[in-house]
């Protein structure tokens, strides 16, 4: 009895997996077993059905070449960049030795920051009542542009700051060795001469760290923001969860997940609309696994950057996917395993960064324990 | 200039695609008609379905003047679909609308009032279904089920696996069969009140 009760039960199940199969197949090609209920559903839809297939009359598109402006120029050498970065960086050494050597003496150290309007109105928060062309931000100050107006503010001597219109923002900290803002809403642009790791941006969704640079940070009043660098590097992060944006990339962030996968801005359109589709979807969602692999093929060697970020943002098995195509872009250097990357050992993860010369993951870790420190000094 | 009679309906679209970075709108009109179903499927998951007609266009218009900046041209049909998306999304920031999409049942009372009869509303009632599902589900079933693709063709043209596309087809009917069936209690239980009144 039990025999016969299981060649029914096998039996049974070779039939479904027959009706399974065959009912895939019609719906994979349109062959096979028909299903009927596929079946009623495209006789519903067809009137939704494309119904002009012929093109239109296409206007001839002049391809001459296009005019250079200083701007592109300087942008699409890449040496230039980074010869720039460097010299940023020792004259941002320099500048800060100097200031170092001079802080004692100044009396009023770096309590406020001078704030020069330009294009001033004279409801900008901080001047209602007093429209005065040039003023003094106090720490815990709000300072806000209107709809036209737009702010220069020198951050102590460190470096300055350009708020576009409808820009909000708060002086949060400004001490020795450490300038620390908040942006509520709007567009700023930064360039900083301090030492790397000095200057902090707090937005809604993510703290982004200067590492030598010239940046541009939007942020919505949601959270959800874009930055931008120009020249070195910036770090972003919210919760362990980390983004570092060299020159010529951006990096999108989010309320809800922080800082999404940075990306070079001439990566192909189909790549960075990979990357936004992976940072806007949910974890382990089909739409998530499909960006990931548009991602995978259509990654240029430039492109290991969003490569190296992805490896810490998928499941284990994805990983060695990501691996894969990573090592084939950059090999990963001899004091890594296989093993250990797909683990996210920190240490192999850092030293693979390196490995693609965006920037030395030593300055990042050093303000990581300096930011710790200190954030438990203030506790 | 290259025409589909001399390229032949089993050439290779990145023929249509290098005719079409040197300027022959000709070749472009080919790629247009090869194309234009996929386009249309995508837009079709994302914007109303009266806009879609125009906005197929208004991809291949945004698409001529950039398709010399195509390095691969075999990967022309996944070029093509990420600026329809990303068209899309443009559509929706210009327009203020935000997609309406519940994510647990089909509401037919959403649907435009083009479709007032029977059979019209409830063909509307299962695109707006479709629509709910993950995106992912929702670009392949409506490729398949609207356009009238298959799996295979449907994984050509937009440059996914051949894998991806069965798991999103078996995925996304098996996500549209129970949101349906939700559906279908839902207007069985709404007409028995109605009787019961």
């Amino acid at each position: 009895m039990r025999v016969l009760a299981k060649t029914e039960q096998w039996s049974d199940m070779r039939q479904r997996y027959k009706e399974q199969t065959g009912h895939d197949e019609y719906l994979w090609q349109g062959s096979g077993e028909p299903d009927a209920e596929i079946q009623r559903l495209e006789q519903v839809l067809e009137q939704f059905r494309a119904t002009s297939l012929a093109p239109p009359a296409f206007p001839i598109v002049d391809y001459a070449p296009r005019r250079s402006s200083w701007w592109r120029t300087i942008t699409s050498n890449t040496w230039v960049p980074r010869f720039s970065a460097a010299t940023l960086i020792l004259a941002a050494f320099i500048v800060a030795l100097f200031v170092s050597l001079r802080e004692p003496t100044s009396p009023r150290g770096n309590n406020g920051w001078s704030v020069e309007l330009a294009e001033a109105q004279a409801d900008t928060s901080l001047t209602a009542g007093k429209p005065k062309r040039k003023i003094q931000m106090q720490i815990g100050e709000a300072f806000e542009t209107n709809g036209i107006s737009r702010a220069n503010i020198a951050v102590a001597d460190i470096g300055r700051l350009e708020l576009e219109p409808m820009t909000r923002l708060r002086l949060l900290q400004s001490t020795a060795g450490r300038k620390r803002i908040a942006l509520d809403r709007g567009t700023i642009h930064v360039v900083i001469w301090a030492p790397p790791g000095e200057f902090v941006v707090d937005t809604a969704s993510a703290v982004a760290v200067d590492l030598g640079c010239m940046y541009t940070l939007h942020t919505e009043e949601n959270g959800n923001g874009l930055l931008r660098t120009t020249l070195g590097w910036v770090g972003f992060q919210r919760n362990g969860q980390e983004s570092f944006i060299p020159a010529g990339a951006a990096a999108a962030t989010y309320e809800r997940s922080g800082p999404g996968l940075p990306f070079f801005e001439d990566a192909s359109e189909m790549f960075r609309s990979a990357v936004s589709q992976f940072d806007a979807a949910t974890e382990g969602s089909a739409q998530r696994v499909a960006a990931q692999q548009v991602m995978l093929r259509e990654a240029r060697p430039r492109d290991e950057l969003t490569l190296w970020h992805l490896l810490s943002r998928v499941s284990e098995l994805d990983r060695q996917a990501v691996y894969r195509r990573l090592s084939a872009l950059t090999p990963p250097p001899a004091n890594t395993t296989r093993e250990g990357i797909l683990r996210l050992d920190r240490t192999m993860l850092d030293a693979w960064w390196n490995a693609l010369d965006l920037g030395d993951m030593g300055l990042w870790r050093h303000w990581e324990r300096s930011w710790t420190g200190h954030e438990a000094q203030q506790k | 200039m290259v025409t589909e009679a001399q390229a032949g309906p089993g050439d290779s679209d990145a023929t249509f695609v290098r005719a079409a970075q040197q300027g022959d709108t000709e070749a472009f009109g080919q790629l247009y008609r090869r194309y234009a179903r996929m386009v249309h499927g995508i837009l079709l998951g994302r914007v109303r379905h009266v806009e879609v007609e125009d906005l197929v266009q208004e991809v291949f218009l945004r698409a001529l003047p950039r398709v010399r900046e195509l390095r691969d041209t075999s990967r022309f049909g996944s070029w093509l679909a990420a600026i329809t998306r990303n068209l899309a999304v443009d559509h929706y920031r210009r327009s203020q609308i935000r997609p309406e999409r519940p994510d647990d049942m089909c509401d037919p009372d959403q649907q435009p009032a083009k479709f007032n009869s029977s059979s019209n509303r409830k063909a509307a009632e299962v695109l707006e279904c479709i629509r709910s599902l993950p995106e992912a589900y929702r670009e392949t079933l409506i490729l398949r089920l609207v356009e009238g693709m298959t799996g295979p063709e449907i994984a050509a043209k937009t440059g996914l696996s051949p894998g991806s596309v069965r798991v999103n087809l078996h995925r996304g009917m098996n996500q549209l069969r129970q949101k349906l069936a939700h559906g279908e209690l839902r207007d069985a239980s709404v007409s028995k009140n109605r009787t019961m009144v």
